[in-house]
């Protein structure tokens, strides 16, 4: 009996195991099929939007007749003997090569399914008018060619602001009513401006005024000859962009973060530990930290994907070569795979990173279960 | 307490001064990239415009070859800063200039600017119907209310609200800046006087139009078919921003009369579907804010009439191809644009007949000739060509200098740079990535800034001989021009290039019954050439390097080629049709006979370039770049031009940086080990293998060095280019054989400073003679330098009664008489008399006007 009975704990644990893995396969699957679709659907209004739903191609062909025209009148200028319908027949000849060069010759329905499909398969081709800043036209290079400069400017910038915004606010939390706390409150409509606001103000005081700290760029002009001095100076041309994007929203972070940690600082439990007479610090890690990490790693984790987007006003304003920039620069140019190749690393990254929040949720936290399953 | 107070204080400060910062002026935009085409305009009654307040440096003789600075470094600055960062010192001169809105700050901030021709503004009319398509009368449809909206819009006015009076009123389509208005000039002042702002005059004539074309006015609307007249004004709201109040102003003009007006802000792209895409008859558009730019001095608009009005029009945009001018026009604009003319004489009556009725057809009316402002910082020479800017002219980098001393450092700061790969032959075409490339390239000829014309860099002298009949003109001494009745084309003449064997096609061959020419050129290198000219890598210059540039010309345009290129045939069937041969007459020293139907009406401007130059006559480079460039893309790893590298999926090729530089340096090893002589079947009978291998040695030397493939024959060489960063240092070549100072001359423009002195009142029936005094820099200009001073007399009713020549005096005197039987013409009233200094030294003419009194 009592074996019948072990048997059929066994039995229910094996049956429990394979449910649970068959719950997790089956969200996986339904997850995964959702995101990917939801990626396409992503990608392909971006290709419409950038494209105007075809529109652009109308633009383009009269902006290159535009161009065309004048660059004859200036290849024919001083130029007698040279009749008029052969600058019209070299402007037709020369307009139809670039037609042909820009793909205008196909039509968009055409081209639109193929970029999907290319992005999908992360085969970004090249670019139709930009190219990277050594002279590539992959779309790849253009991209990786600004991931650095992006990564260092974005990523100083908000992972500094992250980490001292939740530490500064994990301690007002526990702060409530005190001169710091109220200062921070004070401050946190400063925020409303945005970075290159801040940024154009610190280049008039520290650039223009004190002229101690460079007007833009990423580097020196001259470049400096050695690797340290190098490295001194893209740090000097990072003080004001990284400090623009730090300054813009450091006090409403902290004031986010910091009414956040206000309500799990206010529950039973944590006055239960102060009772206790547990340490701060314990409290702070075990009682307010651990019920918020869900959140945390949330707003981590999408802030790490989104410096893919880099800043670009501010990186325009400091002249700072960003991803933001040549995002921002290949949809004026109406340039669609630097858009779309962008747009489906991004994409990708954002997918991936929702799909695995589910299962780090369920790590950090033991009341969440993969696919709602008990 | 004292925490909560310092709280709110602290806050209030921040708040403060964040409004202060907000309180700043605006930040200005960029300027756009510049494209091409050409405008006029009419100066004020007043001394034109001096680009800039720099002293010219008195030069003394010098022992510096190359460049007068040790080096230049480029880098990019917004526009938006470039004023400020001069202020601040972290920049010396921002290249790529500035636009008219940007004017007053330079003045206030005492920042000294060159000036160069900038966009010009115009309306463009609509001019189908007189009903499009729905019914909607079409009121531009009408010449004569096209003609009447001259007098309709003030352009003194917008020069001063928009343009901060730094532009200049416009109202033809040749430029104001150009030698064609300096020779027009008196024409140019007579109907501008005609056509000056006169809102009653616009509205009588615009009126009595609407009425004959159905229209009525009701309640001080126009109305058709019991419809109001509603015009579509498409304002680009891109660009340099002028064209919003522009067009707005524009709009208030046309509600003035009655018309009700649909202002439709769009961007470029937004409105050329529109303007451009659309046929007119549709009638999307009644009015467009078009402005054009002229980054080349054209010294012959000719073609300008039926470029910017007629059906003819190789511009092909259906506005043009609608529009239904007066017969005479037609057939003087096809005429002119055809240089269907026998004398120079003879095109200056036609040009002059073709601005007047250009204005009474006015397709397009021309509001304001648009400036461009180049600032830099006190002390620093630089030289701005009246078309193209400091960035855009060949002669900077033999001028630009500190005033007091020789040597030095000049910050170059610009838009962008490499912005797209840099090669030879179909590489970067963009403003600021030449800008770099002129400061390290060589040519045969320098073209003046001032006048358009050239000047021998390389060339020691040319003779052209001309077809006669055809109207072409010499200034310049160097050049020796004669007539002959017949130009034949010698049968063993290069004539074109099979591409199979590798050598040039006879005359003979490609002209069996053989052929004649309009021009032949023949061009003289001085005979130390090959000793004293060097490339950067210290390579002497060839024979061969010419050859190679020759050769060029043909093989990337023929099929068999293994580098063909589609994207060159336009341009190649273009030259082949005006081509008809080449011959290397000899060696040494180097000799060129050359045989073409293109001309210029400039003897000077006639002849060819055969410098190893290649894509627009800007890029240089020596056979041994181009041997390995050639390779890599026969090798299908790289192409020179966009098209061929996305066709073929391959990176462009780039002699600065990028993928290109590795697969370049592979075949460049691979020329050295296999002593290549590129198209040896001619490149051999002037190359040796050992000779082959020698350059490819300097280069890879170079390259290594250095970095990038780069090198030129300049006064200066590339040191280092850093593309991410973007940045590039050119420095001093030494090696250089020419003095620094050889184009000393040319740092500042000579614009004629001109006084005017007469009686201040003149008795009807009596001689009267007025004096022009006409100097540059406070000396008496020379006479020789003049081409001529034209005076335009008005009477008190303001209508020109008599135009004429001044007599020369002396240096820097003219004498104005007026007969007894002028001033007997002239009514008792306040009459005005305008003179106009045309020098041969500059194209920009200077007016200057006194007026006097005249009783019995």
């Amino acid at each position: 009996m009592e074996q019948e009975t072990q048997a059929g704990v066994l039995s229910v644990k094996k049956k429990g195991t394979t449910s649970a893995v068959s719950r997790v396969a089956r969200f996986m699957g339904v997850r995964a099929i959702t995101l990917f679709f939801t990626v396409v659907i992503g990608i392909y209004t971006t290709i419409m939007i950038a494209n105007m739903g075809g529109y652009v191609d109308e633009i383009k062909r009269n902006d290159i007749r535009e161009r065309v025209n004048m660059q004859v009148a200036q290849m024919t200028a001083n130029k007698s003997g040279i009749t008029t319908e052969q600058r019209r027949e070299l402007a037709d000849s020369m307009v139809a090569l670039e037609v042909k060069r820009q793909g205008l010759d196909t039509p968009f329905a055409i081209r639109s399914v193929r970029y999907l499909a290319d992005s999908l398969r992360l085969e970004l081709g090249r670019a139709t008018n930009m190219v990277s800043d050594n002279g590539s036209r992959e779309v790849r290079n253009i991209i990786l060619e600004r991931l650095p400069a992006t990564l260092l400017l974005m990523g100083t910038s908000q992972l500094f602001l992250f980490f001292f915004s939740v530490l500064i606010a994990l301690t007002l939390s526990r702060a409530y009513g005190s001169f710091w706390d109220k200062m921070v409150i004070t401050l946190s409509p400063t925020s409303a401006a945005p970075p290159w606001f801040y940024g154009i103000f610190f280049i008039l005081i520290f650039a223009a005024i004190f002229r101690i700290l460079p007007f833009g760029g990423m580097v020196t002009a001259p470049v400096p000859d050695n690797t340290f001095g190098y490295i001194l100076d893209v740090l000097k041309h990072l003080i004001l962009p990284a400090g623009s994007l730090i300054i813009s929203s450091l006090f409403l972070s902290i004031y986010n973060w910091r009414t956040f940690f206000l309500i799990y600082s206010s529950e039973d439990y944590v006055d239960m530990a102060k009772a206790k007479g547990l340490p701060s610090r314990d409290i702070e890690r075990r009682y307010i930290l651990r019920p918020t990490l869900p959140t945390i790693i949330t707003n981590f984790a999408l802030l790490v994907i989104g410096l893919w987007t880099g800043a670009t006003i501010t990186e325009t304003v400091f002249l700072w070569p960003g991803l933001g920039r040549t995002i921002f620069r290949a949809i004026g140019l109406f340039d669609t795979p630097v858009i779309v190749g962008s747009t489906i690393i991004y994409a990708y990254l954002l997918a991936i990173t929702v799909f695995l929040l589910d299962f780090v949720y369920v790590l950090v936290d033991p009341r969440v279960k993969v696919g709602g399953g008990k | 307490m004292f925490k909560k107070s310092f709280s709110y204080a602290f806050a209030l400060l921040i708040v403060a001064s964040m409004v202060l910062a907000a309180c700043q002026p605006a930040q200005t935009t960029p300027t756009e990239a510049p494209p091409v085409v050409e405008p006029t305009a009419v100066p004020p009654t007043a001394v034109p415009e001096v680009p800039t307040e720099v002293p010219t440096p008195e030069v003394v003789q010098t022992t510096r070859k190359g460049g007068w600075l040790d080096e230049i470094v480029f880098s990019v600055v917004g526009a938006d800063s470039a004023l400020t960062q001069i202020e601040a010192g972290a920049i010396d001169i921002y290249a790529n200039g500035l636009s008219s809105s940007d004017l007053v700050a330079m003045n206030d901030a005492g920042i000294p600017y060159e000036t160069a021709s900038g966009l010009y503004y115009d309306m463009l009319y609509n001019p189908a119907g007189p009903e499009f398509s729905d019914g909607r009368l079409n009121p531009f449809s009408s010449r004569k209310i096209r003609e009447a909206t001259n007098w309709l819009f003030d352009r003194d006015y917008l020069n001063q609200e928009i343009y901060a009076g730094g532009a200049l009123p416009k109202y033809f389509a040749i430029t104001t800046q150009f030698p064609d208005y300096a020779d027009l000039a008196d024409v140019a002042r007579k109907l501008e006087s005609f056509y000056a702002y006169d809102f009653d005059k616009a509205k009588e004539v615009i009126d009595a139009e609407m009425e004959a074309l159905g229209a009525t006015l009701v309640d001080g609307k126009w109305t058709y078919n019991d419809t109001p007249v509603t015009l579509i004004l498409v304002i680009r709201n891109d660009s340099d921003r002028t064209r919003i109040p522009m067009g707005e102003y524009v709009a208030s003009q046309f509600e003035a009369l009655g018309f009700t007006v649909d202002r439709q802000l769009k961007t470029g792209g937004e409105a050329s579907p529109i303007w451009i895409g659309s046929d007119p008859i549709e009638g999307q558009w009644h009015v467009y804010t078009a402005a054009w730019s002229a980054t080349v001095l054209d010294r012959d608009q000719s073609n300008i009439f039926q470029e910017m009005y007629l059906n003819s029009s190789a511009q092909g945009i259906p506005a043009f191809l609608d529009n239904v001018s007066d017969p005479e026009f037609k057939e003087l604009g096809d005429r002119l644009a055809s240089a269907d003319f026998s004398t120079v004489e003879e095109r200056h009556d036609m040009m002059a007949r073709a601005l007047e009725l250009s204005l009474q057809d006015s397709l397009q009316v021309f509001l304001i000739d648009g400036k461009q402002y180049v600032p830099h910082v006190e002390g620093l020479v630089a030289t701005a060509d009246l078309a193209a800017g400091v960035e855009g002219s060949q002669i900077y980098p033999h001028t630009m200098r500190w005033a007091d001393q020789e040597g030095g450092t000049v910050r170059w700061a610009t838009q962008d740079l490499f912005a797209e790969p840099w090669n030879p032959v179909a590489g970067s075409n963009w403003s600021f990535d030449k800008g770099v490339i002129r400061a390290v390239t060589g040519n045969d000829v320098v073209y003046d800034p001032f006048t358009g014309l050239v000047w021998p860099l390389r060339l020691e002298s040319a003779d052209v001989v001309i077809k006669e009949g055809l109207p072409v003109a010499k200034t310049l001494d160097w050049v020796n021009l004669s007539f002959e009745p017949e130009i034949a084309v010698p049968g063993d003449v290069w004539a074109d290039w099979d591409a199979t064997a590798q050598t040039f096609i006879t005359a003979e061959t490609r002209f069996p019954e053989g052929t004649t020419a309009n021009a032949k050129i023949t061009m003289h290198y001085p005979a130390d050439l090959f000793e004293t000219v060097k490339w950067h890598d210290g390579s002497n210059v060839s024979v061969a390097d010419f050859v190679m540039a020759m050769i060029m010309t043909f093989d990337r345009s023929k099929p068999e080629s293994a580098i063909y290129d589609e994207q060159s045939v336009p341009t190649f069937d273009v030259f082949m049709s005006q081509f008809k041969g080449m011959k290397i007459v000899s060696t040494d020293p180097l000799v060129v006979d050359y045989y073409t139907d293109t001309y210029s009406l400039d003897a000077e401007l006639t002849i060819p370039l055969i410098w190893p130059v290649y894509a627009n006559n800007v890029e240089e480079s020596d056979w041994g770049f181009i041997a390995i460039a050639n390779a890599a893309e026969a090798g299908g790893e790289l192409a020179y031009s966009v098209d061929k590298a996305l066709a073929q999926e391959v990176e462009q090729t780039s002699y600065i940086g990028g993928p290109s530089l590795e697969i370049l340096a592979k075949y460049l090893d691979t020329a050295i080990a296999e002593q290549t002589i590129p198209y040896a079947p001619t490149l051999g009978e002037y190359l040796t293998a050992e000779e082959a291998v020698a350059r490819y040695e300097a280069l890879k030397a170079w390259y290594g060095e250095h970095g990038h493939f780069k090198i030129g024959t300049g006064p200066y060489f590339i040191d280092q280019a850093f593309l991410t960063e973007k940045t590039a240092t050119v420095k001093q070549f030494a090696d250089y054989p020419d003095l620094a100072d050889r184009w000393a001359g040319w740092s500042t423009p000579k614009l004629a400073a001109v006084e005017l002195d007469g009686p201040g009142q003149v008795k009807i029936g009596e001689e009267a003679t007025f004096d022009v005094f006409i100097t540059f820099n406070d000396e008496p200009y020379a006479t020789d330098e003049i081409k001529m001073v034209k005076f335009l007399l008005y009477n008190a009713s303001n209508e020109i009664v008599k135009v004429a020549e001044a007599v020369a005096v002396e240096d820097g005197q003219f004498s104005i008489v007026l007969d007894a039987a002028t001033t007997s013409a002239l009514a008792a009233g306040s009459n005005k008399l305008e003179v106009a200094v045309v020098p041969l030294t500059v194209s920009q003419p200077t007016f200057v006007s006194i007026e006097f009194v005249t009783a019995q």
